[in-house]
């Protein structure tokens, strides 16, 4: 299996669902999808073409929307599926049914970037503290860190 | 009877601060959650605003023990970003430092494993020898933990001759003593004994719950990204991928023993074949706008940074995973039907990490909400205690 092959095989299965299909490097293959289609690609990556390591999902802020990257390994190359969700609807299905590994990374996903994930079998908190304020999501870009005031116990007032 | 057992923060057999609560029965853990973030650093959103090389350093603090496997799986993303070509003697000693690392990273957990499984004398046996790898790190390097070695574009120190040829020697002891390890257990029946059969991840669970590394070739996936994948100059290296189908922690065990002789192997072929040149080129300070994805195999397991930049000196984006991230899911599944007394046993067998302070597990009976602590070294000792008796682990065989 080579990358041509995953490449042909992605145009006749997906068809018109991979909206771009690019091959940047050897063994780095991106094919960008809707979010609709996101499942029935992940299926297909699964079942069809053996890619059943889900590497990490990466979430990166693009202003207007999300782009979400699902990093497949198998011996052979990398495939990694792109789908853009918009930022006032941030709603994800989740691939937590085809892949049981996913869960964390989902999680971190709904912490940091407070996109919800829909059907994800257990959507707590993981990484965030308790008590951490509502509507705060760490990695949108317009997060700021502010440090709160340091406050010695018992100190100079 | 159902109970639920807290154990962390502050945790028995890892570094990292994770919470885990047990539901159990009797001795039999039934079901196990895990919560994380304990010790969440905000590095994803710091290395957005610092600079590219900044970030190497960056990256290099987010493990003590891998950290090599950060700045070089970082590294090796930024190169192509900014289009460089490393040269060869650069790629040579990044790999060479990288199998180093490889060694005192496998010998560690040997002798974490030696120690949680009641066998000191391996213990301080494998940690005297992991001190002639550090020694060499420390030649090399000039540091023992954080090298510092890695720059966009190459490496920033060179080797001489007296130096290969100190590793060189070096690596007849290490070898010597590795293959005393690996002889070990013929003579050592017990530790065999509390290895075998705990921890148990099927095939088929460990690649639905995408483990990674050791943890997933001892469940007989042949999954290397040296290989798979490969980075740096392993295209050029001959080495073995090492599984085992036992599917437990003697199988993890077996499977760091055998990559530790790869590494011996590699070693001297890089020593051997190391090309003559330059170790680096010069980086450019900024990178044009673009995204890269970069997998190394870590000790640990596979290590991935997906990288996006924006045409200025500092990254878009920085996503980092690490291996024992890849590994909780599985770890929950090996707790499973395990015995509480397993538990130091089976953390230990995920990730290689000191545990050197005295660490305590609560105990919470569900009925009272009573709590008891107890220390570490009595939940070892009871974990001693139990697998004593214990038959069907008696007929196990070291299988190397």
């Amino acid at each position: 299996m080579n990358d041509q092959m995953v490449i042909d095989k992605a145009k006749a299965s997906l068809g018109e669902k991979a909206l771009d299909i690019t091959n940047p490097a050897p063994r780095r293959i991106f094919i960008k999808l809707k979010v609709e289609d996101l499942l029935t690609a992940v299926g297909w990556l699964k079942t069809e073409m053996g890619f059943t390591h889900l590497a990490t999902i990466s979430g990166v802020d693009l202003g207007q929307t999300f782009e979400l990257l699902y990093h497949f390994a198998n011996n052979y190359t990398c495939v990694n599926l792109r789908t853009e969700i918009p930022r006032d609807q941030p709603r994800l299905p989740s691939i937590c049914s085809l892949i049981p590994g996913a869960i964390l990374y989902e999680r971190e996903l709904q912490d940091m970037f407070g996109i919800i994930v829909e059907n994800i079998p257990d959507g707590r908190t993981l990484l965030l503290p308790d008590g951490w304020p509502e509507g705060n999501y760490p990695l949108r870009k317009d997060w700021k860190y502010e440090r709160p005031p340091e406050v010695i116990p018992g100190g100079k007032k | 009877m159902k109970f639920q057992i807290p154990i962390g923060p502050q945790h028995p057999a890892l570094k990292e601060p994770i919470s885990l609560r047990m539901t159990v029965e009797g001795e039999v853990i039934r079901d196990a959650d895990i919560r994380l973030g304990y010790n969440h650093r905000g590095l994803e959103k710091l290395a957005e605003q610092k600079t590219w090389i900044q970030n190497i350093y960056l990256t290099e603090r987010i493990c003590g023990i891998c950290s090599h496997s950060h700045t070089t799986c970082y590294v090796q993303g930024v190169e192509k970003l900014m289009e460089l070509e490393p040269p060869k003697r650069g790629l040579y000693i990044r790999t060479l430092v990288a199998e180093l690392e490889r060694i005192h990273s496998h010998l560690l957990w040997l002798g974490v494993a030696g120690h949680e499984a009641g066998f000191d004398s391996f213990f301080m046996y494998t940690w005297r020898d992991r001190e002639i790898v550090m020694d060499i790190l420390e030649i090399i390097t000039g540091n023992r933990v954080h090298y510092g070695i890695n720059t966009i574009g190459g490496v920033r120190r060179d080797l001489d001759e007296q130096q290969v040829k100190r590793i060189l020697d070096s690596l007849d002891i290490l070898r010597q003593r590795s293959e005393y390890y690996k002889h070990l257990g013929t003579n050592e029946p017990s530790f065999v004994a509390r290895l075998a059969g705990v921890g148990y991840l099927s095939r088929e669970d460990a690649i639905a719950l995408c483990a990674v590394g050791p943890t997933l070739r001892a469940s007989g996936v042949a999954m290397d990204v040296r290989k798979d994948d490969p980075y740096a100059v392993y295209d050029e290296v001959p080495f073995e991928v090492c599984t085992a189908d036992t599917c437990d922690v003697l199988g993890r065990t077996v499977v760091r023993i055998k990559e530790l002789f790869q590494c011996y192997n590699i070693i001297e072929f890089l020593l051997k074949n190391l090309p003559a040149g330059p170790v680096a080129v010069r980086a450019p300070r900024r990178a044009k706008p673009n995204e890269v994805v970069s997998r190394y195999e870590a000790p640990r397991g596979e290590n991935i940074h997906y990288i996006k930049s924006n045409g200025t000196d500092k990254p878009e984006r920085l996503k980092v995973r690490a291996p024992t991230l890849g590994n909780y899911a599985a770890t929950i599944q090996m707790l499973k039907n395990g015995f509480i007394a397993d538990v130091p046993l089976i953390f230990a067998a995920i990730d290689p990490c000191i545990c050197c302070a005295e660490r305590a597990v609560s105990l919470v009976d569900a009925r009272t909400g009573q709590e008891k602590i107890i220390s570490l070294n009595s939940l070892k000792s009871l974990s001693l205690k139990l697998s004593a008796g214990n038959k069907r682990k008696r007929e196990a065989e070291w299988p190397l």
